[in-house]
């Protein structure tokens, strides 16, 4: 036998139902334009039938229907899109840094143009030209001492600028360790509140999505793997769980002992720590307890860092590789700017060495007098850039200048060695190892360079577009639409008022009973 | 697909800076007149570039080399011409002097005109050129003749006049302006002087002077033959600047129609996609319902 009052309790769930249904329509309007959030949905589900089964169940027509009730709220997002958009993410946080780092370069080579090393070598050549013409000239020589000034400042004006940017990236990459250790952190506080929550049945949708957004941040700085884990006791089946975070290489395997974020929380937590050698070249990136900074869990070799913004910083800024090696584009450029540096001069030293001087009033033409001086540079010319100047003979005099090459005695309009040194440019010299003109090995650097940058430049720009795709069809799952949610809004709406009318139809059967029965004949 | 307001928004904002993007490399093409402003925007164009420039240097400075040599040789044949010129007095006054029929006065004053004919060729050969003496080698602050006491330098100036091609601008003063020719000249005074010189005696000295003056258009013909060549070179040179002026700039220079046209159609696109963006705020449901 049914209950009399049947009817109210099923109109009475059917408008907590669609209440409640309105109430997270509701915060989808409020959250349109919140980033990461996902629309969230609730799950309505029929409420038990009645009679339910059983030796002394009543024999009726049945089942008889009892009303609805709200199953759970779930997210509507698409976890597939998330592995997609994080991967895109994470080689766009490459690229991008990588193009950043080649663009601040180019930007200081500043190549091809009036004011580049290419023009200064150039003119220095010309002013030599003009010197050979015109050795006794002391205006030619002073075009000479000047252009020679020009050329040593190029050098060292363009060492110390590459320097600079390159100190600045010692910081970025302490700042972006740090970033990555923050979200860690967070990460593991999410973990511990969805382990609390998720066991008494609750879904909770807003840290999953906080949990998400952090990923997405974590997946641009380095390359992970995400692996979600089912609470225990009771959890509702929309549950999603907490999540373990992997290190993963660049074909997707993840690295050994580097679990980041452990989702059962069994593990204590984990921050990253990068250290530096004597010349504050990176030389070491591990994994350690955060607790413990002594006890390292797993270190990376630099040489094969997961792709991510960290590995393009580290990479920009100079590390030690496995073969002791510093490796980086901006140690790289320096180098070779030194190479070139030492190379050129040494060479135009050579030849101005064995010329002779201009004899003036008391000081007779002698030979031996150096163009340039190179400090205390190495024997590969290491710090050639960044120390070179005209030498303190050439500024003291400009007779000093060694125009001629004395074959048959020395004479002021002798301009032969001023021609030679002029063709330095055009000598073959032995550059890194690789035989080369001045012109030929600058141009190849510059190539290099360009190449390098054109590259990043398109593999960003592709890249972008790959995750602005994926991003475009996670938001077309996850977005709210306030269309949608205007429909369904009065879809609810509806549904509520007419539970309500339920419950008056239910009121007037009632009062038939009660005040209408068994009147008959009064 | 389900498309909500926010992806709207977004893609209308991504395709605007799109536009921002383009419209500026376009700006920065018109605005330089090259086709690049990054080395990175085309490497090869960048490397090219760098040589091309270099080429143009080069010849720009070969031609100002070449400004130079004419200065050298031009002077150095009209010091030549003038020279001769005297030469050719000397020896028309050593005709004279040959004959008989002058008086030892007459002669005396002969001797005058050839001692002062003498010091016009010392100075001469210490003809200057831009502050430097032309007829004495390498040695060019050094005047080759002093006080009658010739000592030249034969070692040859040279100027390059492209790559690797170096031309000799001076003449070989021993070859004129010699010892032998100021010595003679005095020989040729003083046997003027000499009352007991006999007109026969003297006609010697014309055919020295005739060698003499054989020397200096010997000379004249060998620099004369040297400034064909460095014409021959300077037309070279201005072909050479041409076509390495016109490499750089086939290299590097925009080409205007194309980056103009490139710009219209460039403008007309971020206008539309403007236009398209001023059409975000469409009408929802909320405006039919009431």
């Amino acid at each position: 036998m049914q209950s009399t009052f049947h009817g109210l309790e099923t109109a009475r769930r059917a408008m907590m139902t669609q209440q409640s249904a309105l109430h997270t329509t509701g915060h989808n309007i409020a959250n349109a334009n919140t980033p990461g959030y996902t629309r969230q949905r609730v799950n309505f589900t029929q409420t038990e039938p009645y009679p339910s089964i059983g030796l002394n169940a009543p024999r009726l027509p049945g089942h008889l229907g009892t009303g609805v009730a709200a199953g759970s709220i779930q997210r509507v997002r698409e976890s597939f899109l998330d592995v997609q958009y994080r991967n895109e993410n994470n080689k766009v946080g490459y690229w991008d840094a990588r193009y950043n780092a080649l663009e601040k370069m180019e930007d200081i080579l500043n190549e091809p143009s009036e004011q580049g090393l290419s023009r200064q070598i150039d003119m220095l050549w010309t002013a030599f030209q003009d010197l050979s013409v015109d050795p006794e000239d002391s205006g030619a020589r002073s075009v000479v001492r000047q252009r020679a000034v020009a050329v040593a400042e190029t050098f060292t004006f363009l060492h110390s600028s590459l320097t600079t940017i390159q100190s600045d990236y010692q910081n970025e990459i302490e700042v972006t360790k740090d970033e990555a250790n923050a979200i860690l952190r967070q990460l593991e506080n999410i973990n511990a509140q969805i382990r609390e929550t998720e066991p008494h049945g609750y879904v909770t949708n807003d840290l999953y999505d906080e949990q998400d957004r952090l990923l997405d941040q974590l997946s641009r700085i380095m390359n992970i793997k995400v692996e979600r884990e089912k609470s225990g006791g009771n959890p509702n089946p929309a549950a999603e769980g907490a999540v373990t975070v992997l290190l993963v290489n660049d074909q997707g395997q993840p690295i050994e002992n580097m679990k980041l974020v452990d989702a059962k929380g069994l593990e204590e937590r984990k921050e990253f720590s990068i250290s530096y050698d004597d010349n504050q070249m990176v030389n070491g990136f591990t994994l350690r307890l955060a607790a413990e900074p002594n006890t390292p869990v797993g270190t990376i070799e630099l040489d094969s860092m997961p792709r991510g913004e960290l590995k393009a910083l580290i990479e920009a800024y100079g590390f030690v590789s496995n073969d002791g090696i510093v490796k980086g584009l901006y140690p790289d450029m320096l180098n070779n700017l030194d190479q070139l540096a030492y190379v050129f001069m040494s060479e135009l030293n050579a030849v101005h060495s064995e010329g002779y001087t201009l004899a003036s009033g008391n000081q007779a033409a002698r030979q031996g007098v150096l163009l340039f001086d190179l400090g205390t540079t190495g024997p590969n010319g290491e710090g050639a850039a960044s120390q070179v100047k005209v030498h303190a003979d050439i500024l003291a005099s400009l007779n000093n200048i060694a125009a001629a090459s004395g074959t048959d005695g020395v004479f002021a309009g002798d301009g032969s060695n001023a021609r030679t040194l002029a063709n330095v440019k055009d000598r073959i010299l032995t550059f890194n190892g690789d035989n080369g003109t001045v012109s030929s090995f600058y141009q190849g650097i510059i190539g290099q360079m360009a190449v390098d940058t054109s590259e990043a430049m398109r593999m960003h720009s592709s890249n972008l577009a790959l995750r602005e795709s994926v991003d475009y069809r996670r938001s077309s799952v996850s977005n709210v639409s306030l269309d949608e949610e205007m429909t369904m809004l009065i879809q609810f709406q509806h549904a509520y008022n007419a539970a309500a009318r339920n419950i008056t139809m239910v009121d007037e059967m009632l009062d038939r009973i009660i005040n209408g029965m068994g009147v008959v004949g009064r | 697909m389900r498309v909500t307001q926010m992806m709207l928004s977004q893609s209308s904002l991504r395709h605007i800076n799109q536009g921002y993007d383009r419209l500026g490399k376009i700006q920065d093409q018109l605005a330089s007149g090259k086709k690049i402003t990054r080395a990175s925007q085309d490497p090869v164009v960048a490397m090219k570039g760098m040589r091309y420039r270099s080429q143009v240097t080069e010849v720009e400075q070969f031609k100002r080399n070449l400004a130079e040599a004419y200065n050298w040789m031009d002077t150095t044949d009209s010091a030549l011409d003038q020279g001769t010129q005297a030469l050719a007095r000397i020896r028309e006054l050593a005709t004279q002097a040959a004959n008989d029929s002058y008086t030892p006065e007459e002669r005396a004053n002969m001797a005058k005109e050839v001692a002062q004919l003498r010091e016009h060729l010392e100075s001469i050969a210490n003809s200057k050129n831009s502050n430097k003496y032309i007829f004495n080698g390498m040695n060019t602050t050094t005047a080759p003749v002093e006080n009658g006491v010739v000592t030249t330098n034969a070692q040859p100036v040279e100027i390059e006049l492209m790559k690797g091609v170096s031309v000799q601008v001076n003449v070989n003063p021993q070859n004129v302006f010699s010892n032998e020719l100021f010595t003679d000249i005095q020989a040729l005074e003083a046997a003027l002087q000499n009352e007991a010189m006999t007109g026969n005696e003297l006609t010697g000295f014309i055919d020295t002077m005739f060698g003499h003056i054989n020397n200096f258009v010997a000379e004249r013909a060998e620099l004369g033959a040297r400034v064909n060549r460095v014409q021959m070179m300077e037309s070279r040179l201005m072909e050479q600047e041409v076509i390495a002026k016109r490499i750089m700039s086939n290299n590097e220079d925009a080409e205007m129609e194309q980056v103009i046209i490139d710009l219209m159609t460039q403008e007309s696109v971020h206008r539309a996609a403007l236009s398209a963006g001023a059409r975000i705020i469409q009408p929802t449901l909320m405006d039919f319902l009431r």
